[in-house]
């Protein structure tokens, strides 16, 4: 596990940030006054948010539903309609009108003086904001899936090492009992030594044919909205369908990574390493803007022999979920707190003390507040984040080229094939660059 | 001595000759069967129906011809009413024998050597309407596995249905055959790993078609390839009800696909490719017994209903033409069918290099639409090699094209 950041880390870097040309807002983080904090206000941790749509919003009810809520102060959206309605839950909350709102992240990140920012964004934005944000030493809780390309995830990863700082990934099933429990069964062989594992996300969507070009409705900001992604016009395609734009996600693949992979490899121990090998196929819309695989089927081979099939649930003999296959028998997760085996007996095991205890957590957005007051590892960090995405885009990459990848998961380089090579990244558009860390 | 010698040296060359001989005449024993196999001598026989045969039997053969695997023959019946007796094909001659057809019995000459043709080996399509067809002939129904209508019911077989992801055989008293109104609907493939489904999507879009249900029969020998829900908003049984049958019946093997309602012109039920597509399969598969169609990149998935109003698959040709006038409002299908195309040639250099060539044509034809120019630059920034950068940089200077030659000339320069 890596070096914890303290809370001396955040005041050096905030009182730091205090003394910059900016006006100092009204609330002052807890983390200025350092652990002593007693008067309540100061006591809160302070918090901004960077997207303020479904999963945005979704995410702010959450944390505002906590018992010791942290203080939100700004939110910063490209449409005005949904920076309006963060503003107006923040307002209401406080009981004042003092939440401050932005729609560009860069004017957000200069200003405001936080301890934490929870960001849900569109895939294709999350390298830029996630590096950007984790510069300014600020903690994050960030939704998945945390890149859109491995090159992004790489340096996202490696600028949360740089500067230490709490990172709790949206991944909250995480945070359910059922999961924890099968993959605490999973990984203390209860089906016996996991052969392999099968992991079964949702199928594709309809699409939408070929819309026309339409006006860019006056609440959003669609050049802003685009960033790196290359110009389009608008066509009445933004929030939450950008998910079946190749652009901006790899599909319902991509999104669902974060949950029922990471399960996966939470259950099998391969948090911290990736694929060997890769293969798949994809069947995509022959046809439309929406270009996305709607239905997939990857085998990913590890070094120590087990092999993970990702598939669309429909061609999976269980469906959604993670299932692991031990050579004693399986265990299956799914949401709906599912938790089944081959036989029943399996799931009333008991996990002794000296065997691997996974992270508990019972509430993901809790966790994550009180590892920024505590500097301790949230349950879903960084590394672990990148690592179940990297299955997903290894397995895009493979269906794409048509080829059999093959991955170094140490260099975290693909051997041996320029081509695919170039799909670890997409060149953003001028005069947007990835961030150094 | 030198007599032996050159004696040895003809032995030798002989022996030589020989063995290039053989291998020549090896070549041409294994050649013919290295060619796209045989072509299938089919009977299409139409002629009555409560469908409109006569639009629909046309289509049947040119989805058939069209795959350069049958030749379809055309036998119509006499009219309803008509003198059967003298209705009396040579089935022996044919691998394939496709029934478009519910009417009048046939004679018991004909039913007899119908059912000789089956048992030894033949191979059947069963095509929509023809799930009607002739409620009293055991055997007939034996060989569709499941039928509808003509007074058919619990004497006749069970319903055959899924349920929550299971296949239920259900006995209950009741008719057989019904369908709601013509819609759009999801097929939904049960078994993939047979020849006929393997490599197709687990769920697709079939276009406005009559949804059959509630067929019953004796289902020997019979799996349930693909179902389909029919919906109650469309006075469906809320059952997932079965769409595409194949049949074990002797040495015969029996297509069953209930899909295709014809209208003129084919209509949209005939034109989808879904039912173009597991059609062509099917009836290899009933001819042959595997299936060595490759399916198509217009296989039709979750995403929608795809159609060929001409029955016909694009050809790489076509799809480089007309990608060239392709504009943001238009059709991607000439795209996806050349990115269909590059992956189905992963690892073959000579086909890469091949596609490269073409895709730079386009890059170069200044008639070509900026729209087309951009989506080949995209492509390229991954599988191009250094063949296609000077095409590229000599684009750098069109205003529109900027972002997409920065885009691509990045991307190629990402090396291990």
């Amino acid at each position: 596990m890596s070096k914890k950041s303290t809370r001396r880390d955040f005041v050096r870097h905030s009182a730091a940030a205090a003394a910059g040309i900016f006006v100092l807002p009204e609330i002052i983080p807890s983390s200025v006054f350092g652990t002593g904090g007693k008067t309540a206000p100061s006591d809160r941790i302070v918090m901004g948010c960077i997207g303020t749509g479904s999963q945005g919003m979704s995410n702010l009810n959450h944390f505002l539903q906590l018992k010791e809520a942290p203080q939100f102060v700004a939110a910063c959206d490209i449409d005005s309609l949904h920076l309006a309605k963060a503003k107006t839950t923040i307002d209401t909350f406080n009981k004042d009108s003092g939440c401050r709102t932005y729609w560009d992240f860069r004017e957000f990140l200069e200003k405001e003086k936080l301890d934490a920012v929870s960001i849900a964004l569109p895939d294709h934005w999350h390298g830029i904001i996630y590096t950007e944000a984790v510069n300014k030493n600020l903690n994050v809780y960030g939704e998945k899936p945390i890149c859109r390309t491995i090159n992004d995830g790489q340096t996202i990863v490696a600028a949360v090492k740089k500067t230490n700082v709490i990172w709790q990934t949206g991944s909250w099933q995480r945070s359910l009992p059922n999961f924890r429990r099968g993959a605490e069964l999973a990984i203390n062989g209860r089906a016996g030594k996991i052969k392999n594992i099968e992991v079964g996300l949702p199928d594709g969507v309809r699409g939408i044919g070929t819309p026309p070009v339409a006006e860019v409705p006056p609440q959003l900001n669609w050049e802003m909205w685009l960033g790196p992604a290359p110009k389009v016009p608008y066509r009445g395609v933004s929030h939450w369908d950008w998910r079946w734009i190749l652009d901006y996600s790899g599909g319902q693949l991509t999104d669902w990574a974060g949950h029922h992979i990471d399960m996966a490899n939470w259950g099998a121990g391969l948090e911290y390493t990736g694929p060997v090998e890769i293969s798949g196929s994809g069947i995509y819309p022959s046809d439309g803007i929406y270009n996305v695989p709607v239905e997939y089927d990857i085998l990913c081979k590890y070094a120590n022999g087990i092999e993970m099939r990702v598939a669309n649930s429909s061609r999976l003999k269980l469906g959604m979920g993670t299932t692991w296959y031990g050579d004693k028998g399986w265990i299956h997760t799914d949401r709906g707190n599912k938790l089944s085996a081959s036989d029943p007996k399996i799931l009333d095991e008991v996990i002794s003390e000296n065997e691997i205890q996974l992270y508990k957590s019972d509430d993901h957005w809790q966790n994550f507040i009180d590892c920024v007051r505590s500097g301790d590892q949230p349950i879903a960090p960084i590394e672990v984040a990148y690592r179940a995405i990297s299955v997903g885009l290894l397995g895009e990459i493979a269906m794409t080229t048509g080829q059999t990848i093959h991955w170094d998961p140490d260099k975290e380089e693909i051997i041996g094939n320029p081509g695919a090579t170039r799909l670890l990244s997409r060149p953003y558009r001028q005069p947007w660059t990835l961030p150094t860390v | 001595m030198r007599f032996h010698h050159t004696f040895k040296i003809i032995y030798i060359m002989i022996k030589r000759y020989y063995i290039i001989f053989l291998l020549i005449a090896v070549v041409i024993a294994i050649f013919p069967s290295c060619r796209k196999s045989e072509v299938y001598e089919t009977l299409l026989i139409t002629g009555q129906s409560e469908h409109n045969w006569k639009a629909s039997h046309p289509v049947l053969k040119q989805i058939l011809d069209g795959t350069g695997l049958f030749s379809t023959e055309i036998m119509i019946t006499p009219e309803k009413g008509g003198d059967m007796t003298n209705f009396n094909p040579d089935f022996s001659k044919y691998r394939l024998v496709v029934l478009n057809y519910s009417g009048d019995s046939w004679s018991e000459k004909t039913k007899q050597a119908f059912i000789d043709y089956v048992k030894n080996g033949g191979g059947v399509v069963v095509y929509h309407g023809s799930s009607i067809a002739f409620p009293d002939w055991k055997e007939y129904n034996e060989m569709t596995g499941l039928g509808g209508w003509g007074n058919r019911n619990e004497k006749d077989g069970p319903y055959v249905y899924y349920s929550k992801n299971t296949l239920v055989t259900d006995t209950s008293a009741g008719k057989a055959g019904s369908h709601g109104p013509r819609h759009d609907f999801e097929v939904r493939t049960r078994i993939a790993d047979h020849p006929i489904t393997k490599g197709l999507p687990a769920r697709w879009m079939h276009a406005s078609d009559e949804l059959y249900q509630q067929l019953r029969g004796p289902a020997k020998n019979m799996q349930v390839l693909a179902t389909a829900f029919a919906d109650t908003s469309f006075k469906g049984t809320g059952r997932d009800e079965p769409m595409l049958m194949v049949i074990d019946y002797g040495k015969g093997r029996i297509f069953h696909t209930t899909l295709g309602y014809g209208d003129e012109g084919g209509g949209p039920a005939m034109q989808c490719t879904g039912f173009i597509v597991t059609l062509q399969r099917g009836a290899e598969w009933a001819a042959s017994g595997s299936v060595t169609q490759e399916v198509p990149f217009d296989f039709p998935n979750v995403s929608g209903v795809v159609l060929r109003p001409d029955f016909k698959e694009i050809t790489l040709d076509e799809a480089i033409d007309n990608i060239c006038n392709y504009d943001i409002q238009k059709s991607t299908r000439y795209f996806t069918c050349l990115q269909d195309r590059i992956r189905k040639a992963s690892g073959d250099e000579k086909t890469i290099l091949m596609l490269e060539k073409k895709m730079v044509s386009i890059l170069k034809n200044d008639e070509a639409s900026a729209e087309s120019k951009k989506l080949i630059l995209r492509e390229l920034s991954w599988m191009g090699s250094d063949y296609c950068i000077p095409a590229i940089k000599g684009l750098a200077e069109v205003p529109e094209l900027k972002d997409d030659v920065t885009f691509a000339l990045t991307r190629l320069r990402t090396n291990n």
